[in-house]
């Protein structure tokens, strides 16, 4: 009877164990199901031509899309313009977030509502927003934007139509909308920081100017990489926004890679060339963020 | 207090009862004769109207005023037949979307969709939907004296039909026409223009004529039924052709370019300020602002410009046929919601869809949606299928914007059309995104016209050749 003893126990284990499994069985076959079959199914696709219009020539294509797709000069523009968007909204994302979380951070009267209204942007669907440009802020003569363009003497400016003030106009748009985000994460930071070394500082700095830039950035730094990291991500695949306030045009003048993944897919049917171009997405978003991670450690 | 006995209580619930009865009895037999009378005109037809009796269908439509009258004639059909329609509505874009990746998946979810014509090749191409001859020359399915297709508009058809075979049916269509601002030309003594050069006259005399009308509008956004549904009436005025005897894309032929240019100029110099992101209702409403002076566009516009309510042009305004392109042609857009039936349908499904197809198509449906008000301030149907309908006086005294107004639309759909107004191919989705983009990046300066088309024919003639 002795020797029943540690199988018992084992068995016991093994059961507690199985019932462990069977509780986050529903929840792990319900992740797989809405995360990794579409991201397989997304990989799987990019090998083969699926071409709606025509069906007859479907079938496997090994990596014809991607060979395809280096030849591809309206590739190549929508990868111009995934880096600029990102780089610029990013760079302003930091710099106006870290502003204001200054300004905040010092204090002010009406400080708290100042604190809601900045927050408001990042509330909206993207979609809204891109909408709500287009037609209230943007619109020629009528549009908020437009008419303070042309009460100050600079005249109508053409916001969504000209190819560069339509990147431009969509830059403004993601930027507006998501520098509530950094503010948040930033002004958090600073209020976490310890009082013991800004006190210090006070004493052994000349003006603000150093002590933000040797007492405080370096004490937020972690929060700099986080911001950045998180931001470009999002940048790099943003999509509801510039399709609803320019549907990727004038021309292709805001047409990032997300956009022209979709038009391919969606517009032109041809869902195996999408594929292969959101594969290249999803690669890009991962490794650049693996190289920001390493960034961040080695820091 | 009476005793209430066994056989009292008896006699008294018996008359409850029969009363009852009666009172069920009598509505439902008038009921009946009410229906009769209601659907008299159906019930002309030779056919058993509940034949699939108990059968659900879902059908995808986009909102618009239309489709709001067909929902609301629809429980109609549904007491005829016995068939629950039940709709999903979802903007035009994304409803093409959802039915495409239906038909793709196969899950059969919509049993009809208001479809663009022009994506029937690719439906025929992928075998997704019926051809419908197998429906119409069933007698157990159409009455085909009474259905009476030959009736319905013949370039609608000729545009529902993929070599040679129908594979839908037009539901509600327009005709795109030359709409001017009469006090305007009035104020200058202008005459409506006869040639598109001429247009472009007007355009250029009236622009700014009250310091902010823009001198005339066309659809400038990028996307396959917005710049491409109206450049390519101006390509083919120009004696455009989309392919050669070979199949080789003609797009930057001298016709191409041409009317490109002239396309350019005009929305350039005379268009309103942000017209390379107007479609239709941006025109019409800027049109009935009193903002812009005349534009070309679908006829269904004339239901909100003569509103009063909505609008500062109604009772000013002019309805004319395109004026003519170089080639002397004149070239309208063809244009209807096309509902096919999924051929990934159970057999019975596809009956009941049929029958829904057929009822909403037929000249009593037409007719009786056209004129029905689903709320105080809706407006009429322009676009009914019918050539019976719009030589009817009911329906003429109904749509009399202006004496000639019924007359110019049956005009241009009988006599300015081309079934080949876009290449009907199954890439025209493909087609249809390119050009789209060359339109719009010669309009806003991206590329000079030459270059854009250049481009965009090299691309074309890339993946027709595969």
């Amino acid at each position: 009877m002795d020797n029943m003893a540690p199988s018992k126990k084992a068995g016991f284990q093994k059961e507690r164990e199985r019932f462990g499994y069977a509780m986050v069985s529903p929840s792990m076959v319900f992740l797989i199901a809405v995360t990794t079959l579409p991201l397989v199914s997304l990989l799987a696709m990019s090998f083969f031509r699926i071409d709606l219009t025509s069906p007859m020539d479907n079938g496997w294509a090994g990596v014809e899309n991607y060979t395809e797709i280096i030849k591809d000069h309206r590739f190549w523009h929508s990868m111009r313009l995934t880096a600029v968007y990102t780089t610029v909204t990013v760079v302003l994302q930091v710099m106006i977030g870290l502003a204001l979380a200054m300004a905040f951070f010092r204090g002010f009267r009406g400080q708290g509502a100042m604190r809601v209204s900045v927050l408001l942007p990042m509330i909206l669907a993207p979609v809204v927003v891109g909408l709500s440009w287009r037609t209230l802020i943007l619109t020629p003569e009528y549009g908020i934007l437009d008419y303070l363009s042309i009460l100050m003497g600079f005249g109508s400016k053409p916001w969504l139509v000209h190819p560069s003030w339509a990147l431009v106009s969509v830059i403004l748009i993601h930027t507006w909308q998501w520098t509530p985000f950094a503010f948040l994460v930033f002004l958090a930071s600073l209020n976490a920081m310890p009082l013991e070394p800004l006190e210090a500082a006070l004493l052994d700095t000349r003006n603000s100017w150093q002590r933000f830039r040797f007492v405080i950035l370096p004490m937020i730094r972690p929060a700099v990489y986080i911001v950045i990291i998180i931001r470009t991500m999002v940048a790099l695949r943003a999509f509801a926004a510039i399709f609803s306030a320019t549907g990727g045009g004038p021309g292709t003048a805001t047409e990032i890679l997300n956009l022209y993944a979709y038009r391919v897919s969606f517009n032109s049917l041809n869902l195996g060339y999408g594929a292969a171009l959101g594969t290249l997405l999803l690669l890009l978003t991962v490794g650049i963020s693996m190289v920001f991670f390493r960034m961040r450690k080695a820091n | 207090m009476a005793k209430i006995t066994r056989r009292k209580f008896l006699e008294k619930t018996a008359k409850i009862g029969g009363l009852a009865l009666a009172a069920n009895a009598a509505p439902a037999f008038l009921r009946h004769a009410w229906s009769q009378e209601k659907h008299a005109a159906y019930l002309n037809a030779q056919i058993k109207w509940r034949q699939v009796e108990g059968e659900e269908i879902k059908v995808l439509i986009t909102p618009a005023h239309y489709f709001n009258k067909f929902r609301a004639v629809s429980p109609q059909f549904e007491e005829l037949t016995g068939i629950k329609v039940t709709f999903d509505i979802i903007p035009p874009r994304e409803m093409r979307e959802k039915a495409v990746l239906d038909f793709g998946a196969g899950t059969a979810t919509y049993a009809t969709h208001t479809g663009d014509p022009m994506f029937l090749s690719l439906y025929e191409a992928n075998k997704w939907i019926e051809p419908l001859d197998d429906y119409i020359n069933d007698p157990k399915l159409t009455d085909k004296k009474w259905f009476d297709k030959d009736d319905i508009i013949p370039l609608w058809l000729a545009a529902d039909s993929v070599k040679g075979k129908l594979y839908a049916l037009p539901s509600e269509g327009e005709a795109t026409i030359h709409v001017f601002n009469r006090e305007l030309y009035e104020k200058k003594g202008l005459k409506p223009p006869a040639t598109m050069e001429e247009f472009k006259e007007t355009a250029k005399l009236l622009n700014k004529i009250d310091g902010k009308a823009a001198g005339a509008a066309l659809r400038g956004f990028r996307g396959a039924g917005q710049n491409m549904y109206i450049w390519p009436s101006l390509f083919l005025a120009w004696d455009g052709k989309w392919f050669d005897a070979n199949g080789k894309p003609l797009v930057n032929s001298e016709a191409g370019v041409k009317s490109l240019e002239y396309y350019c100029d005009l929305l350039q110099n005379y268009g309103p300020a942000g017209v390379e992101n107007w479609n239709w209702p941006e025109i019409m409403e800027a049109y009935a602002g009193g903002n812009v002076a005349q534009f070309i566009d679908a006829n269904s516009t004339a239901s909100v410009i003569e509103n009063p309510a909505k609008s500062k042009a109604a009772g000013k305004t002019g309805y004319q046929r395109w004026p003519k392109g170089p080639s002397g042609r004149r070239v309208t857009s063809i244009w209807n919601w096309a509902m096919s039936i999924n051929s990934a349908l159970s057999k019975k499904k596809k009956i009941a869809t049929w029958l829904y197809i057929q009822w909403l198509t037929s000249r009593p449906t037409q007719l009786s949606s056209a004129l029905f008000m689903e709320s105080a301030d809706a407006v009429v149907r322009t676009g009914v299928n019918r050539v019976s309908i719009w030589t009817d006086p009911t329906y003429r005294k109904a749509i009399n914007f202006t004496p000639d107004y019924a007359d110019v639309v049956l005009t241009t759909m009988k006599e300015d059309t081309d079934p080949d107004w876009r290449p009907r191919v199954p890439q025209w989705p493909k087609i249809g995104e390119v050009m789209a983009v060359a339109i719009q990046a010669a309009l806003v300066k991206q590329k000079t016209p030459k270059a854009a088309l250049d481009e965009a024919n090299a691309e074309i003639e890339k993946f027709m050749k595969k």
